[in-house]
């Protein structure tokens, strides 16, 4: 099998991470998205060993380390979008807005979403406090 | 497929066991030890003592490393015709050779104060500013709870050894596996990090997960950079991808794309433009202990990285990537100093200051001014080299400075709050001053010979171009800081004004540190600019 | 080909195991329907997403889903070590050994902590 086949289906799957990344909202998807890309490139690391035979098998041990690796941040990834989630009651990173450059059209979405859900808190005017008031802070003793 | 091909490979060859010199990578491995006591300490040391236990623990456990590292320094023997000193150890995964000694010790030097900084509790009246309990909903009952029973999560001590023995190994790894490896072991514990703020948790959880995502992304180029090279080259070795590069095996599109790929990884970490877009959001959201430890210490091993894989791995390849990574410096002292002019917050406008700074370190990184044998110029490694220290003190002693700047809710991070603080509390407004002074690169504070050496080498590199613009930089940056110094010594409070905090010995120690390394880098910079130049090159 | 044989006779035999099985049920079982019957079943939880109204799922699951994936995965790096285990001797095995450690004090630290209790 020519060596181009599994580097352009590794290229494809690759480039619909990096899709799955930027197109998707929701965090979850996201992070599917990337370990999309990470097994794009365990695949291309596999083809380059086998198509090389490197004696040392330096692309497979890098699969290996790469599988771990990706494992390691997908529990990483959920624990931060659960504790995200149960935070903010969803895990929309468009709508994770509040650490943000803000511009005019920022505040005006910012508004117009202060408006819809009746949230007075997430004012978002430039020079205010970004802070809503769901964080209060820990209360001292 | 694996199973078949190792089976054969176990009877054909005998596999050596690896020589391994403890005696050369022993910092590491006491970092990496003391995290895992540490982790022992949070299962097993009853919970009112692991404060103290762990804070203790990781302090000694930073110092110890920083002498063995001193140490390591002082037997390296010559290589090169002793234009580099070190060798290659753990079978060619790590390069212990002066550079990777100056970053480690630099690194071990501003985690040592930001331990510090991640102990102080005086100002939370009692409590570190971490969450008592991550996983527990602010106002909710069982946060409420939490901080009345005063829990603290002193995970964070391990964490950060975790983190710091990632940067140790990422600038010195000598393989493109160790380099992935060791980007993730210090990435990771940053990520979660960032999300454990005991004030605004829900602002430190939108860092946790923008950093997260975004820096799972940019791992995902690194990584794919990293395929691609290896196709081309045949090894992960830095030598060896050297060694193809110059004899010309394969072809150039796989090595192109690989470079290009792996500096968005690394220029990423960097945070340079246009990979910058997490640095403010991050910076801001996370605890300020944490952000000064990123801004210093990651800032210094993902450069010390960037350096030995460009300079070792692709240097043959020299002017295929000099186009891009003069685009990028100039991009991101553009960026870095026009969008520092539009903040209003602290903690972003000195995010936006470490864009610009990241520019101000590309600029002697593109300079390639190599060392030789019979002149004394300025390298760009020891330039790159003393900007990174002076520049992680200076930025570990402002985000110090930030932490003890508050009123009821925290840390009063809005620059308006930051008006007639000068009246206030004429020292702290004064060292911070100094900070500023420090970043604008004013004579007599490190900032000024910090820029100097990296310009030097760069204009001696042939990057006029780049000089000047990173001059112009400096001169619009300037406004910035003289604007912030301004507001504090001159303008009059808004409302009550802030209230000064006054911290425990262990933030003052670290403000201290900061002001004394500011101050003694730019008055008498030789003795460090002399280490780093006995540091030498990076070994091949 | 004589090589492929058993695979090909272990597909047959797996297929027809689960027709077998199937067709069998359903001839010879009682057939009680109920509600908790024709839910589909994950795991032994409430299948998501639940009616509106709840949507929140127990997060311990998750807690020991995480966990789970962390633990399995480092075996992975036993693999390459019991293939070449004959020829890198004692210092593979004290490696090996250290691994392990290490992966245990993560152990450690869960079950001290009370990560691996459900309620």
């Amino acid at each position: 099998m020519p060596l181009l086949f599994p580097l352009v289906v590794a290229a494809l799957l690759f480039a619909i991470g990096v899709y799955g990344v930027l197109g998707r909202r929701n965090a979850v998807l996201v992070l599917m998205g990337v370990e999309l890309m990470l097994n794009a490139v365990n695949l291309n690391l596999v083809a380059f060993d086998a198509y090389l035979r490197d004696v040392l098998h330096g692309g497979q041990v890098l699969t290996l380390y790469v599988i771990a690796v990706a494992a390691a941040e997908v529990g990483l990834g959920l624990a931060i979008v659960l504790v995200v989630f149960r935070g903010h009651g969803h895990i929309d990173a468009d709508r994770m807005r509040d650490l943000a450059d803000r511009d005019a059209v920022d505040d005006a979405i910012a508004a117009e979403s202060a408006g819809e859900s009746a949230a007075p808190s997430r004012s978002g005017v430039a020079g205010a406090d970004p802070e809503p008031v769901a964080v209060t802070a820990a209360v001292e003793s | 497929m694996i199973a078949v091909h190792g089976s054969v490979l176990a009877q054909e060859i005998e596999i050596e066991s690896p020589n391994i010199a403890y005696s050369a990578i022993y910092p590491i491995l006491i970092v990496f030890g003391v995290a895992l006591v540490g982790v022992l300490v949070e299962a097993f040391a009853p919970r009112p003592r692991r404060y103290v236990v762990q804070t203790v623990l990781a302090a000694a456990g930073l110092g110890l490393a920083f002498v063995g590292t001193v140490l390591v320094a002082g037997d390296l023997p010559e290589t090169q015709n002793g234009l580099a000193r070190g060798g290659i150890e753990a079978e060619g995964a790590l390069a212990v050779d002066g550079p990777t000694l100056f970053i480690w010790g630099a690194i071990l030097l501003l985690s040592f104060f930001s331990v510090l900084l991640f102990a102080e509790r005086r100002l939370e009246s009692g409590v570190t500013a971490f969450a008592g309990q991550a996983a527990a909903l602010p106002g909710t009952e069982a946060e409420r709870e939490a901080s009345t029973r005063g829990l603290e999560h002193t995970e964070v001590f391990p964490l950060m050894l975790f983190a710091v023995g990632g940067m140790m190994l990422f600038p010195a790894s000598n393989d493109l596996l160790t380099m992935f490896v060791a980007l993730e072991v210090l990435s990771f514990p940053l990520y979660l990090l960032c999300g454990l703020a005991r004030r605004r948790r829900l602002l430190s959880q939108e860092a946790a997960v923008k950093y997260f995502l975004l820096g799972a992304f940019a791992s995902g180029f690194f990584l794919y950079g990293i395929a691609l090279v290896y196709g081309y080259a045949g090894t992960v070795t830095l030598a060896g991808i050297d060694g193809a590069i110059t004899n010309r095996v394969g072809g150039d599109g796989l090595l192109l794309a690989g470079i290009g790929l792996m500096a968005v990884g690394l220029l990423f970490k960097i945070g340079a433009a246009p990979f910058h877009a997490w640095t403010p959001d991050v910076y801001q959201g996370a605890p300020t202990a944490v952000t000064g430890f990123m801004a210093a210490c990651t800032k210094v091993a993902a450069f010390g990285a960037l350096l030995r894989v460009f300079y070792v791995a692709f240097g043959g390849a020299q002017w295929n990537w000099m186009p891009m990574m003069w685009i990028v410096a100039a991009l991101t002292m553009g960026v870095g100093c026009v969008l520092t002019l539009t903040q209003t917050d602290v903690k972003r406008m000195l995010a936006y200051s470490s864009i610009a700074h990241a520019g101000f370190l590309l600029t002697g990184f593109v300079g390639v001014q190599a060392a030789t044998r019979d002149s004394d110029d300025m390298t760009s490694l020891v330039a790159v080299m003393f900007y990174l220290l002076a520049y992680g003190f200076t930025t570990l002693g402002a985000f110090a400075v930030v932490t003890v700047v508050r009123d009821s809710s925290g840390e009063a991070t809005h620059l308006s709050r930051w008006a007639g603080l000068g009246k206030q509390s004429p020292v702290l407004a004064g060292v911070f001053a100094l900070f500023m002074l420090a970043f604008l690169g004013l004579p007599a504070t490190s900032g000024f010979m910090a820029k100097w050496a990296v310009f030097t080498s760069a204009w001696a590199g042939d990057a006029q171009l780049l000089v000047i613009i990173a001059v112009l930089a400096s001169v619009i940056t300037a406004f910035v800081y003289i604007r912030v110094i301004v507001l504090m010594f001159f303008a009059d409070p808004v409302g009550e004004g802030p209230t000064v905090a006054m911290p425990s010995v262990l933030t003052v120690v670290t403000i201290a540190a900061g002001v004394v390394v500011t101050v003694a880098l730019g008055v008498a910079p030789q003795p460090v600019l002399d280490l780093a130049h006995q540091a030498g090159e990076f070994v091949r | 080909m004589d090589l492929y044989l058993p695979i090909l006779g272990l597909a047959v035999l797996g297929a027809g195991f689960a027709v077998v099985t199937i067709v069998t049920s359903a001839l010879v079982g009682p057939k009680r329907y109920n509600r908790a019957k024709l839910d589909s079943y994950e795991c032994g939880i409430e299948p998501t997403p639940q009616p509106a109204g709840g949507g929140r799922f127990p997060v311990k699951y998750y807690i020991t889903a995480m966990m789970f994936i962390v633990f399995d995965i480092e075996i992975v790096f036993l693999f390459p070590w019991a293939v070449a285990f004959d020829s890198m001797g004692i210092f593979a095995l004290v490696e090996m050994v250290l691994f392990i450690a290490t992966v245990f004090l993560a152990y450690a630290y869960v079950w001290r902590r009370g990560g691996l209790e459900w309620d």
